[in-house]
């Protein structure tokens, strides 16, 4: 194509205008009285699910079955240990294959939420539907609450209907913001990013990396890396989204080194450790969208 | 549809740490295995491999180096030993049998098996037991399936077969399993609660990913790392009472600055009161007495369920 110096900057112009109407943010976050800064502390307990889908290997399987078997109970462990009321974004397959964790994470009070039915998202729209469907039941059965918030690439409109709050996914700004579809429809945003992810420092081959990729690392490091967060979120007095794995953080080690994080984290005064409903609830109410909508 | 299969290998929830007790009432296990492979791709160890500086830094200077240590540091370690090994070099394997350190299985040649007919990967098995046997005087009772720093994840590579070949050819245990920090039922048939004992592996404690990975020459290179790793999971799981294990390969940690990272990481974790370091067959012997499948495997039934547009 000849060159179009117009025909470019249109193409731009319009995609910048896109992806501002997509993302409402929300200048100055007010949390309850007392409270400086939120920190949300996050588990996506896929276990072996997204392993299976990606089709990997037997040990690879096995790796992410520690997930379930021993790493959810530590967290649970763990966060009950530090009255962190935490959310874990649980696939819905998972009620199948580990109810019993999922019943005790209710049961301690740590929000259940959606992490789709098998950790993808169909293209088919029906089948999109069927799925979240399918997911929502699943976890309003097994954990005795129907999920109110999701982390996964469903469609905005579709988890708007079927009730959903919130969705916790990518990283357009630090703290919570209201996600537009153009047609009407909005929700809220309660972001993460993978620099903290447990994933991203521990995981072999995360999200099908190549060896040549791996940055495998220490516990120490991490620490540090994530401490150096949360002190310029307390600073700013806005909000922290921890992204677990409960087969890489529940290893005996990283429960450690999280115990360790999360005693000095409370050291603060003002640091709130609410689930992510409890995060989403406060900014409706208090932030609502400024633009016109059918929600 | 069976039993989770084809997504779990075991039962739904792991034994807690009130449930863990070692003999003597020792307060944790921590097994060592020395990896004697230097395979650098799934055909497993070729000529060309055997041929290279480090091969022979590994079976000569960095092997003399990692056996004195664990000598003067009184460890017991399990060698993994890929089979062609011990038919090429018998004397240097009985030494280290003679030193109390166990012969375990490593393969063949240490070849990746999970493209194998299930024919052709028990021809393997059993002539590498019985070249292992014949060499060390006893049968292996340790199958190990380490990952090699070229494979595409770091958790060792095995068939639909292998657990079941393996016991078949009453083998005790296999040597790196991953769904749990302790040893634990790798199961191959719910029905009739076929299984095989897997002992815990988990690639933050294997030098091969630490020690100019992936590769030597051009690799990153994270002793220091590597180090943190193994003092962290070790004093969590002492203060858990459960396992600590580590695996090293003579020509990964054999290696100056690295084995005196080795040294003292190793000096420390003796420095503890109530460390079990028996070999993994110890290990897994006292475990499939106190911990048997009958009375402590508890699988759940199935409420796994096929849905239509889902994977099954």
């Amino acid at each position: 194509m000849p060159f179009d110096a117009e025909r470019d900057l249109a193409e731009l112009r319009a995609a910048a205008a896109e992806s501002d109407a997509h993302h409402e943010l929300i200048p100055r976050i007010t949390w309850p009285e007392g409270v400086r800064l939120a920190v949300n502390f996050t588990a996506d307990f896929d276990a072996m699910l997204l392993r299976r889908l990606m089709n990997e290997t037997p040990m690879q399987l096995a790796k992410g079955e520690f997930g379930g078997r021993v790493g959810i109970w530590r967290l649970i462990e763990l966060f009950d240990h530090h009255n962190v009321t935490a959310t874990i974004f649980t696939p819905g397959r998972i009620c199948e294959l580990y109810p019993e964790a999922v019943r005790a994470a209710a049961r301690s009070g740590h929000e259940v939420a959606d992490h789709m039915w098998e950790h993808r998202v169909p293209k088919e729209p029906e089948l999109e539907r069927d799925h979240l469907t399918r997911a929502t039941e699943a976890l309003t059965r097994t954990a005795g609450r129907r999920p109110v918030g999701s982390r996964s690439w469903h469609t905005l409109g579709l988890m708007a209907e079927l009730g959903y709050l919130y969705n916790s996914h990518g990283s357009a700004a630090h703290g919570p913001f209201w996600e537009h579809d153009g047609k009407g429809n909005r929700l809220l945003n309660l972001p993460f990013h993978y620099a903290i992810d447990d994933a991203m420092f521990y995981s072999f081959a995360w999200l099908g990396s190549e060896n040549s990729a791996q940055r495998i690392t220490d516990t120490d490091r991490v620490m540090d890396l994530w401490w150096d967060a949360f002190e310029r979120q307390y600073r700013e007095g806005g909000y922290l989204n921890i992204c677990l794995h409960p087969f890489v953080s529940g290893r005996a080690l990283r429960i450690a080194a999280l115990d360790r994080l999360i005693a000095r984290m409370k050291e603060r005064p003002g640091v709130w450790f609410p689930s992510c409903e409890g995060v989403a609830r406060h900014v409706i109410a208090t932030h609502p969208s400024t633009r016109m909508g059918v929600h | 549809m069976p039993w989770k299969q084809g997504y779990t290998i075991s039962d739904e929830i792991g034994l807690r740490d009130g449930e863990i007790a070692w003999p003597e009432g020792k307060r944790i296990c921590a097994t060592i295995v020395v990896d004697l492979s230097v395979a650098l791709s799934p055909e497993g160890i070729t000529a060309a491999d055997l041929k290279t500086p480090a091969a022979s830094f590994a079976y000569h200077d960095g092997l003399d180096g990692l056996l004195a240590s664990l000598k003067r540091l009184r460890l017991r370690a399990t060698f993994a030993v890929p089979a062609v090994i011990a038919a090429i070099r018998p004397e240097r394997i009985r030494a280290i049998a003679a030193e109390g350190h166990e012969i375990a299985a490593h393969g063949f040649r240490h070849e990746d098996v999970s493209g194998l007919d299930r024919a052709e990967e028990k021809a393997r098995m059993d002539r590498a037991t019985a070249i292992l046997e014949e060499v060390a005087g006893q049968r292996p009772v340790g199958w190990y399936s380490l990952p090699r720093q070229t494979d595409r994840f770091a958790g060792g590579t095995i068939s639909p077969h292998t657990m079941d070949l393996l016991i078949e050819a009453g083998y005790a245990y296999f040597g790196n399993g991953l769904a749990d920090d302790i040893p634990h039922w790798w199961v191959t048939d719910f029905a009739a609660r076929r299984a095989i004992l897997a002992l815990p592996y988990y690639y933050h404690f294997d030098d091969s990913f630490f020690c100019m990975f992936p590769r030597k020459g051009t690799g990153l290179e994270h002793p220091d790392s590597l180090f943190r790793n193994w003092r962290a999971e070790f004093e969590a799981q002492y203060r858990r009472g459960r396992h600590f294990h580590m695996v090293v390969h003579p020509q990964h940690v054999g290696w100056c600055h690295r084995l005196e990272m080795f040294e003292r990481f190793v000096s420390r974790m003796q420095s503890f009161p109530g460390v079990w370091n028996p070999t993994a067959a110890e290990c897994a012997a006292y475990w499939s007495k106190a911990y048997s499948k009958e009375t402590h495997l508890k699988l759940a039934p199935s409420i796994w369920q096929d849905h239509e547009g889902s994977l099954s």
